[in-house]
């Protein structure tokens, strides 16, 4: 019977032909894929229908309302969030890469690409602050007067890009727990694996809020 | 578990045009550009799901899993799909 194998990032290991550490039995359907990796796909599954939901009810609020956009009410900042979208695309780039070093057995490589994934994390957290509250006085939604509550527009604004920015937050701590553990030789490729999985997921996401909620 | 040194080509080649289409993206949505809003409304969705897919086929190798998987992951998308064309649809009717 055929196995499935990992490359461990155990420190000192940096190539896969002596970095073996797990061995699951081939599944019939779904071949070399882990319980982990599957339990991830499902769980995103769950998570791509919250998202839907909230889109869908977006959707049907926004095609009913005589008035969606109030006056007084300010409109989304599209070129800075435009950017952040930008951020996302890159971080899911040095996630990737970061999945290919893991395969590849390179420990410091995975650590690095994690490290930098992180970064644009945090940094597209700081800009959703900057975005709701301001980094500096007088700016920010909030103070321009879109506020939670007052509108359909501004409750599913908060509503939908808040659980998105909660997902960036839950992913980033994944992404720092999973580079200290793999600073400590803890992980294995399959584990960078389903980290990417979810981050991933996290910008796919972004894509489609960035479309329904900013540029329709 | 792909093993070894694959190619990152295809990396980058994703990643130029997640980069392209949401210039694209940005422009068709500039209201002075002029573009009629259902149009609009059909460039930008369309955009934004070949922006999706090319996340999940690519950075998220659905497109190397087995059929099974594929399958597991996409199938459930008919629904809340049937029931976005079903909110259009309403919403059509009802102008």
């Amino acid at each position: 019977m055929s196995a499935i194998a990992t490359a461990s990032l155990e420190p000192g290991s940096q190539s896969a032909a002596h970095a073996v550490a797990h061995a699951l039995p081939r599944d019939e359907y779904f071949g070399d894929a882990t319980p982990g990796k599957i339990g991830m796909w499902i769980f995103l599954l769950s998570d791509a229908f919250s998202f839907g939901g909230l889109l869908l009810a977006y959707g049907i609020l926004r095609g009913g309302a005589a008035v969606w956009h109030h006056p007084g009410e300010p409109s989304l900042g599209i070129p800075f969030t435009a950017f952040l979208t930008f951020l996302l695309i890159c971080s899911s780039v040095t996630m990737v890469l970061a999945v290919a070093a893991a395969n590849e057995g390179h420990r410091r490589q995975t650590m690095l690409f994690l490290a930098l994934t992180a970064l644009g994390g945090i940094g597209f957290l700081t800009g959703q602050f900057h975005e709701y509250f301001g980094l500096t006085p007088g700016h920010g939604l909030v103070h321009e007067g879109l506020i939670f509550g007052q509108s359909a527009y501004a409750n599913t604004f908060y509503v939908t890009t808040s659980f998105h920015g909660a997902h960036v937050l839950t992913g980033t701590i994944y992404i720092l727990v999973t580079l200290a553990r793999t600073a400590a030789g803890k992980t294995n490729a399959n584990d960078i694996e389903v980290l990417g999985l979810f981050w991933h997921f996290v910008d796919l996401i972004w894509i489609l809020v960035f479309t329904f909620i900013y540029l329709l | 578990m792909t093993q070894g040194h694959a190619s990152r080509k295809p990396y980058w080649i994703v990643f130029g045009s997640l980069a392209i289409l949401t210039v694209l993206e940005i422009i068709v949505a500039t209201p002075s550009v002029g573009i009629p809003k259902k149009p609009m409304v059909l460039a930008l969705i369309t955009m934004a799901l070949a922006k999706a897919s090319l996340v999940g086929l690519f950075f998220m190798h659905l497109r190397s899993e087995r059929r099974a998987l594929k399958l597991t992951v996409a199938l459930p998308f008919l629904f809340p799909a049937i029931y976005a064309l079903v909110l259009i649809a309403e919403a059509g009717w009802r102008r």
